[in-house]
């Protein structure tokens, strides 16, 4: 007989206490999982953006706490284009609609001319791009496409005005799959934001980081009320990632806070239950630290089972998730390794710290006392 | 005299024992001792100190006053878990079997403490699951046991990391008559076989003649057979 052998079949004998223990333990777990999943696939669309194109800084109106509202006059290209180490700029006017009738709500519509540097990274699956003189149309992501069962040729409304589908693309991004490309003239008119861009996209020359970040200083400097971000700090702190990031810790302090509580309540039954045990246990020449060892391997046992069903629970709501129209443009249905990883030790993190108490206190029997429950 | 010193392996002096809960007086000065390979049973009515004097004897309790030796040692200068794994063993009345471990793996338990390897557990524990006649039952639970069979592996269980001290705490007070005898039986063979030395709490006068040496406790004092 292994030690690990009594610590599995003390669990075992109370098999319905333990499985409601380690469900109880798994929802938080899965809940942080999902949370941080989708932050994970988030960042990592935004940054796919960013890589694809080879853009080292984001030109934004500082100050601004969501990127989307940013607004700055589209003439500043060519003042950009002039500072010293930047190797070609690119205005880009973005903003979001919704078709209620597919269930989508926040699709991400790129206002972009047609040649500029922003298409690079956009592989064209049908149709064509677009060129100089486009009117109302548009190009739509893979996933878009297939959201609103669109093809080339189709017309598509969009904040009720008529586009005819010109192309259909593909993106390393999850967001641009998820949206969808127009002239950028037309989205301005469409907005009422004529000769506003949200921001500029700049390529520097050479790319490394110490001439980024001179060149970013250069912009600041000449053009005031502008915020040159390098592109990975940028998605970083982006308001939307940021939030999802801090939805998933909240809901990871809950699961901590809930997820303790359970274990904790679990392990101090079994050490009244098994008062007697304890003390037969010392009795029998157990030193309190096997005793100890005992009633927190029985927890950390609860811990890695709620930790590995949590886990997987959590990996099928991301499936889930990435499968519904609503949100296929934004969830990624990948899950990294370190996102499991944070799952696992939160889960044995956590049952740890509810099996401290009852373990110390099993420890700390004395074994005449405990007899006298038998 | 030299000799009886040598020979003696537990001796207590001037055991008291008072409960703060209710001020109860368990045991008044019980001075006794239990010379190497001998037999002694104590014996006395309910509440007269017996288990109070076994679990002080057995280093699971602390005496309020007097000394509790082993090989001429106070309990209170050994390691007490040595003690309770390797040189004492104990059975009691309710047996005290893990519920979730066959007869085989209750008698490994104590063995966790003496660092053998695993193989070696399994071994030892069916030797002595076959010194009590159970090893045809190793893989039992103990509720699929009789009274008398969960004895046995109790007892088994006790000797697991084969002490020269058995502690007895009512071994037949659960038992009918038959099993009684068998388990007396058993361990006066084993006794014999493993030269050790047995402690044994009874309220039965009859369980008591088994033994070398009578006892009688009676208000927490020793009124006979020193």
């Amino acid at each position: 007989m292994r030690f690990t052998t009594l610590i599995v079949r003390n669990l075992v004998r109370r098999g319905v206490r333990t499985l409601l223990t380690v469900v109880g333990l798994s929802i938080g777990i899965a809940a942080v999982v999902a949370m941080l999943g989708i932050a994970w696939g988030f960042e990592r669309s935004f940054l796919a953006i960013n890589e694809a194109k080879g853009i080292d800084l984001m030109v934004v109106r500082a100050g601004v706490s969501d990127k989307l509202t940013s607004s700055l006059d589209e003439s500043l290209e060519g003042t950009l284009k002039r500072i010293p180490g930047v190797k070609t700029a690119a205005g880009s006017y973005m903003d979001v609609v919704s078709f209620e009738d597919a269930n989508l709500v926040s699709v991400l519509v790129n206002g972009w001319e047609p040649n500029s540097i922003l298409f690079q990274g956009i592989r064209l699956i049908g149709g064509r791009t677009l060129i100089p003189g486009d009117g109302h149309s548009v190009l739509l992501g893979r996933v878009l496409a297939l959201n609103l069962r669109k093809k080339v040729g189709d017309s598509l409304d969009v904040a009720g005005e008529p586009f005819r589908v010109v192309g259909l693309f593909e993106s390393e991004s999850l967001f641009e799959n998820g949206g969808m490309i127009v002239p950028r003239s037309v989205l301005q008119k469409m907005m009422g934001r004529e000769g506003n861009v949200t921001g500029f996209v700049v390529k520097t020359e050479p790319n490394d980081s110490k001439t980024i970040e001179e060149v970013g200083k250069r912009i600041e400097a000449a053009v005031p009320g502008v915020a040159a971000v390098p592109s990975r700090d940028y998605v970083q702190g982006d308001i939307r990632i940021r939030m999802v990031k801090a939805m998933a810790w909240t809901t990871s302090a809950i699961a901590l806070i809930l997820g303790s509580i359970g274990v904790l309540n679990t392990m101090m039954m079994t050490v009244f239950e098994r008062t007697m045990e304890i003390g037969l246990l010392r009795a029998l020449g157990w030193k309190r630290k096997r005793v100890l060892a005992l009633i927190l391997g029985e927890a950390l046992a609860l811990g890695f089972a709620g930790a590995l069903l949590g886990v997987f629970v959590g990996y099928l709501e991301i499936q889930a998730l990435a499968r519904t129209p609503t949100a296929s443009g934004f969830v990624s249905s990948s899950v990294p390794t370190s996102v499991i990883g944070v799952g696992l030790g939160l889960g044995l993190g956590l049952s740890l710290l509810g099996g401290i108490y009852p373990a110390l206190r099993g420890a700390a029997m004395q074994p005449t006392e405990a007899l006298r429950h038998g | 005299m030299a000799d009886a010193v040598e020979a003696e392996l537990l001796r207590g002096e001037n055991l008291t024992r008072v409960y703060p809960d209710g001020n109860v007086q368990a045991l008044r000065g019980v001075t006794l001792s239990v010379r190497k390979h001998e037999s002694v049973a104590i014996t006395g009515p309910s509440g007269c100190g017996k288990s109070t004097l076994l679990h002080l004897l057995g280093g699971l309790d602390q005496p309020t006053s007097g000394t509790v030796y082993f090989e001429n040692k106070a309990l209170s200068e050994i390691d007490l878990n040595d003690y309770h794994a390797r040189r004492i063993g104990f059975v009691f009345q309710s047996f005290h079997l893990l519920p979730t471990l066959s007869a085989v793996e209750n008698v490994q338990v104590p063995m966790f403490e003496a660092s053998w390897p695993r193989s070696e557990r399994v071994q030892r524990a069916e030797r002595l699951l076959d010194e009590v006649g159970l090893l045809h039952r190793r893989n039992h639970l103990p509720t699929k046991l009789s009274v008398g069979e969960r004895q046995r592996v109790a007892i088994a269980r006790a000797l697991a990391n084969e002490p020269g001290l058995i502690l007895a705490d009512e071994p037949t007070g659960n038992l009918d008559s038959v099993s009684q005898n068998e388990i007396l039986s058993l361990l006066d063979r084993l006794r014999e076989d493993r030269s050790l030395t047995l402690l044994l709490i009874t309220h039965s006068a009859e369980v008591a003649t088994w033994a070398d040496r009578i006892i009688h406790l009676l208000d927490g004092r020793i009124v006979d057979g020193v």
